[in-house]
């Protein structure tokens, strides 16, 4: 579920968001309820995640509104349900209310530690601030909550980052994620990217970074399970495994994905073209694709590759069997010939250097599984 | 039949950017021949690309019916040139249609190397030469140095030049006047049988092919039988006229006459610039003189980007041929580019301007392999061989020698820059003949260079150095017995033919370092390490390593994302499709243009 409003925009973030206001909240919260009862989930959901935007922002009794659809559906099978928080809009009252309509697990935007680099993220909170958040996370006894951190930041040094990244694991989250930071279109960053303010850091530092993190936090006894995530042992968020070993999952609100049966697509990224779309029963899409074999076969292989746990190419081979698997077999001999790939048993996992090449390996999967016929009819 | 006596066939021959197109421009309006100036953005200086560049390749005559003061009507036909040394010969036989030219000299650039070309190919013919110093209005005007340059460089006396400026319109009756006085009727009109000679022809999509022909002698009427006498084609005249300056369809052309010809032939590739037309009935047994078979002098391989293009690239070509008999094609393929063409081209100006128009024109994507020249090689066992492409030179072990093109170049170019010039023809592999003072300031050079070396930016060069006041012009010379080596490229120990290259062996190390320095820079990183090698035969010259990427993944991935990350894959996917795919290293087409544009 995805609430689409932020106090102001983070420098970094591309997101789609909007400045809150009291009817535009209660307006959002209206077609939410209209959307799910339109399209409810057809059975039972495992997980739950309040993404945005920044849930958080939301005042208690709305978050309670919000949080009845849920209730209101069939939790059977429910296991975990998510909200975003940022540091700066956690309040007792909020925490309370969550707990009690059964969230599980807070996720925090924190980035970093270090006030300076905050400010020049534009991430309007403060060290202080993340730590009377986590307090109050931990006096409520969340069985799960996460910090984001964010690294390779315009100024860091190596040194800044591993102490973030102590300071995270000094107040023992059962989870974390750290992200590098990327320069996205239309924003603020990226402006001042265009204006020669900052500077891109190069391939070579940003895998220091990368590296800096992977070390630390094992040692610290938080296990890589995602390019980017880790967790004490059994604390893994189920919600993100779920879409990475593409199963299915049903997006509300604007911006919101959803993959179901052979379809996948994203709600429109304007409140109000969404909203629109809800109240007349016709739903505001972008990005519809029809999800063929071979697609969910590349994902398969690209997103497992991304997770610690690789792919059992057999099991994927069982699901799929009409996918192009023997197009991939010359570039995995190559990828486990540069040690990039290793297979054990039936898995085939990313390499450390494999994995700060996912995104090159992931293209070239995609790439080989539909190589277009190079000779031309002649 | 005109009065031949009141008749003038002539042209201008000039510089680039001395005023030829202004000139023009001024007599039409002074004849009236309005419509024509309307009709100039289609017809003279008509592409877009060659007016961009200030040349011409299509001559398109007009005709100026001209008062002169007494009240007579003059018929004056003037006949475009192109305007580059690819294309010499059209120049020859566009002279050829006339009996006069009209020099034209910037009053502050003075003589220049085309002026000069030019000027010897119009003195050849026996054509009557006017001079004329234009830009006179020009606060840095040299009349007196130019007027001296003409008798020193041209042997032409300084004070037969008629003084103008084309932009202001002063001296354009001097012009008319001289046109009258000097130039000579229409000449070879009592030869006994019909001749015409084809200086230019078009495609049309409803007539077909138009020949533009200039009478020498007897007249040619619609429905008769003609004959080109170069291979003795036979075909109908389907129609005559003439450009008044519209193509206006007449009864007959008569001696001393400038016209078309539509005829029954169904390409441009059919017709040969500089042929004689006769008639059937009662044919003339010598074609006049100066016929040439154009030959290609550079080729290259031109392939499609995008591999699905082919077929369309292939139309293109065979519309591009339609207008241009100089282009020639063949299918060749390429390990590393896919399926294409060998193209043959009159020159380097000549092949890019056909590169650009098959991408503006025909909106494709396309990659142009390093132009080679053609190598006449002699194996052992006593067969000679023509090579177009570097990859089919045959092994060394082979090879009883190579001869190479040389042609002949005069360079036009201040003093100062003597020095830096002789070094750069030795860096050719040139041999500087003749120097020659034009006067206090600019020297002539006459030297042979080999054709392959001058290809690629010799031209460039030769204008960097010199800040653009030098010069060049150049003929076809010989073929000379010289040390040349194929010179390859492996990338990861596979050899990428289209970097191949002939080179001479004294360069082939320096041109291999040059080279894989150039890719090692341009090649983006891969997931493996790359070497680079140039090598003749085993031998290898020179090696760079490009080092393994090291980190390309994005951080952020959760649900919403997955249709983000997966656009941004088929992105970077999309982007390799457009590489070529050599063993397992994946080559950009820009670093094939790269290379190719950067090197020599
Ligand atoms: N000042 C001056 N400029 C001229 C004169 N004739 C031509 N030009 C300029 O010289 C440039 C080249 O002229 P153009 O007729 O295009 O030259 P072409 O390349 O020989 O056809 C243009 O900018 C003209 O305006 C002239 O008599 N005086
Ligand atoms: S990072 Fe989070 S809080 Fe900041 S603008 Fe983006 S969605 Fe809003």
């Amino acid at each position: 579920m995805h609430v689409p409003f932020c106090a102001r925009a983070c420098d970094f973030c591309n997101f789609y968001q909007e400045r809150p206001d009291r009817t535009g909240i209660q307006d959002y919260l209206a077609a939410m309820e209209r959307e799910f009862a339109l399209y409810p989930p057809a059975r039972p959901f495992e997980t739950v995640f309040w993404g945005g935007g920044t849930p958080g922002l939301l005042k208690a009794e709305d978050l309670r509104r919000l949080g009845r659809i849920i209730q209101n559906a069939d939790t059977r099978h429910l296991r975990e349900w998510t909200v975003e928080m940022a540091p700066g809009s956690v309040r007792e009252d909020k925490l309370e209310s969550l707990r009690e309509m059964g969230v599980t697990r807070v996720s925090m935007g924190v980035q970093s530690f270090d006030d300076g680099l905050l400010e020049r993220l534009g991430r309007p909170h403060t060290r202080r601030q993340v730590d009377q958040a986590i307090d109050l996370i931990r006096k409520l006894e969340f069985p799960n909550w996460n910090l984001d951190l964010m690294f390779a930041l315009p100024g860091q040094t190596l040194t800044q980052w591993e102490a973030d990244i102590r300071a995270a694991m000094e107040r023992e989250p059962p989870h974390l994620s750290t992200y590098c930071l990327t320069f996205e279109e239309d924003t603020t960053l990226w402006v001042r990217l265009q204006k020669g303010q900052v500077h891109k850091r190069s391939e070579v530092e940003e895998a220091a970074f990368y590296e800096r993190a992977w070390d630390l936090l094992a040692s610290g006894g938080y296990g890589q399970y995602e390019v980017s995530n880790f967790a004490r042992p059994g604390y893994s968020c189920i919600h993100n495994l779920n879409t990475w070993r593409m199963h299915e999952w049903l997006g509300y609100g604007p911006s919101a994905s959803s993959q179901l049966g052979q379809r996948r697509w994203t709600n429109a990224h304007d409140l109000e073209a969404w909203a629109t779309g809800v109240a007349t029963a016709r739903p505001a899409r972008v990005d519809e694709v029809a999800l063929t074999p071979n697609l969910l076969a590349q994902d398969c292989v690209v997103f497992g590759l991304r997770m610690n746990e690789g792919i059992d190419l057999c099991h994927l081979q069982k699901r799929y069997p009409d996918a192009d698997w023997p197009a991939l077999d010359t570039l995995l001999a190559q990828l486990v010939e540069e040690a990039l790939i290793e297979v054990t048993e039936a898995r085939w996992t990313l390499t450390r250097s494999g994995r700060l090449l996912a995104d090159a390996i992931g293209s070239a999967v995609i790439g080989a599984m539909d190589a277009d016929a190079l000779a031309p009819a002649s | 039949m005109p009065d031949l006596k009141k008749t003038r066939n002539f042209c201008i021959i000039a510089h680039i950017d001395h005023g030829k197109t202004t000139l023009s421009d001024r007599l039409l309006e002074a004849t009236n021949t309005v419509e024509m100036r309307n009709m100039k953005e289609q017809l003279l200086d008509s592409m877009d690309l060659e007016r961009e560049r200030g040349i011409t390749i299509k001559c398109h005559p007009v005709t100026l019916l001209y008062k002169a003061p007494d009240g007579e009507i003059w018929t004056l036909n003037l006949i475009d040139t192109p305007g580059h040394v690819d294309f010499s010969y059209e120049v020859s036989r566009s002279l050829a249609a006339c009996e006069g030219a009209l020099l034209l000299v910037d009053a502050a650039q003075g003589i220049e190397a085309q002026t000069v070309a030019n000027c010897h190919l119009a003195m050849k013919q026996d054509m009557v030469i006017v001079p004329i110093i234009n830009k006179i209005d020009l606060p840095g005007a040299d009349i007196d140095h130019a007027r001296s340059q003409l008798e020193e460089v041209l042997a032409i006396p300084g004070d037969e030049a008629v003084l103008a400026s084309a932009k202001n319109g002063i001296g354009i009756s001097d012009i008319f006047e001289a046109i009258l006085a000097r130039m000579p009727s229409p000449r070879w009109y009592d030869f006994p049988q019909a001749r015409a000679l084809v200086f230019d022809c078009v495609f049309d999509a409803f007539k077909g092919v138009i020949c533009f022909v200039r009478i020498f002698s007897g007249s040619i009427r619609r429905g008769q039988q003609i004959v080109l006498m170069s291979d003795g084609t036979r075909t109908e005249v389907k129609e005559v006229g003439v450009f008044s300056p519209k193509m206006r369809p007449i009864d007959s052309l008569d001696p001393g006459s400038v016209g078309y010809i539509v005829t029954g032939i169904k390409e441009v590739a059919d017709i040969r610039l500089g042929d004689t037309i006769t008639l059937a009935d009662a044919p003339a047994k010598e074609m006049l003189p100066g016929y040439q078979e154009v030959r290609p002098m550079v080729f290259a391989g031109l392939y499609p980007i995008d591999t699905s293009d082919y077929e369309k690239l292939k139309v293109s070509m065979a519309k591009l041929r339609l207008n241009d008999s100089a282009f020639v094609y063949q299918p060749e393929s390429s390990v590393a580019l896919g399926f294409g063409f060998r193209c043959g081209f009159l020159g380097l100006l000549h092949m890019e301007i056909v590169v650009e128009r098959i991408r503006r024109e025909y909106d494709l994507d396309i990659i142009s392999t390093y132009p080679s020249v053609v190598y006449l090689v002699t194996k052992s066992d006593g067969e000679v061989v023509e090579v177009q492409n570097p990859v089919h030179l045959p092994d060394p072990s082979e090879i009883e020698q190579v001869e190479e093109p040389m042609i002949r170049a005069t360079l036009h170019l201040p003093n100062e820059y003597i020095g830096d010039i002789l070094a750069l023809v030795m860096e050719k592999r040139g041999m500087v003949e003749n120097t020659e003072t034009i006067d206090a300031q600019r020297v002539m050079l006459t030297a042979l260079l080999p054709l392959n070396e001058i290809v690629v930016d010799f031209n460039d060069r030769l204008k960097s150095i010199t800040r653009g006041y030098g010069s060049m012009d150049y003929d076809f010379a010989e073929y000379q017995v010289s040390k040349l080596v194929k010179l390859d490229i492996l990338v990861n120990g596979e050899q990428v033919d289209a970097f191949s290259s002939v080179v001479h062996t004294d360069k082939a190390a320096a041109k291999g370092r040059m080279l894989c320095a150039k890719l090692k820079e341009i090649l983006p990183r891969q997931l493996f390490k790359v070497a680079i090698q140039a090598a003749v035969g085993s031998n290898v010259v020179a090696r760079e390593t490009i080092g393994a990427l090291r980190k390309d993944v994005t951080a952020k991935c959760y649900g919403g994302d997955i249709s983000r990350k997966r656009k941004l894959l088929e992105k970077q996917k999309e982007g390799k499709k457009r590489m070529k795919q050599i063993g397992k290293v994946a080559i950009p087409q820009e670093a094939f243009i790269d290379i190719l544009k950067s090197t020599n």
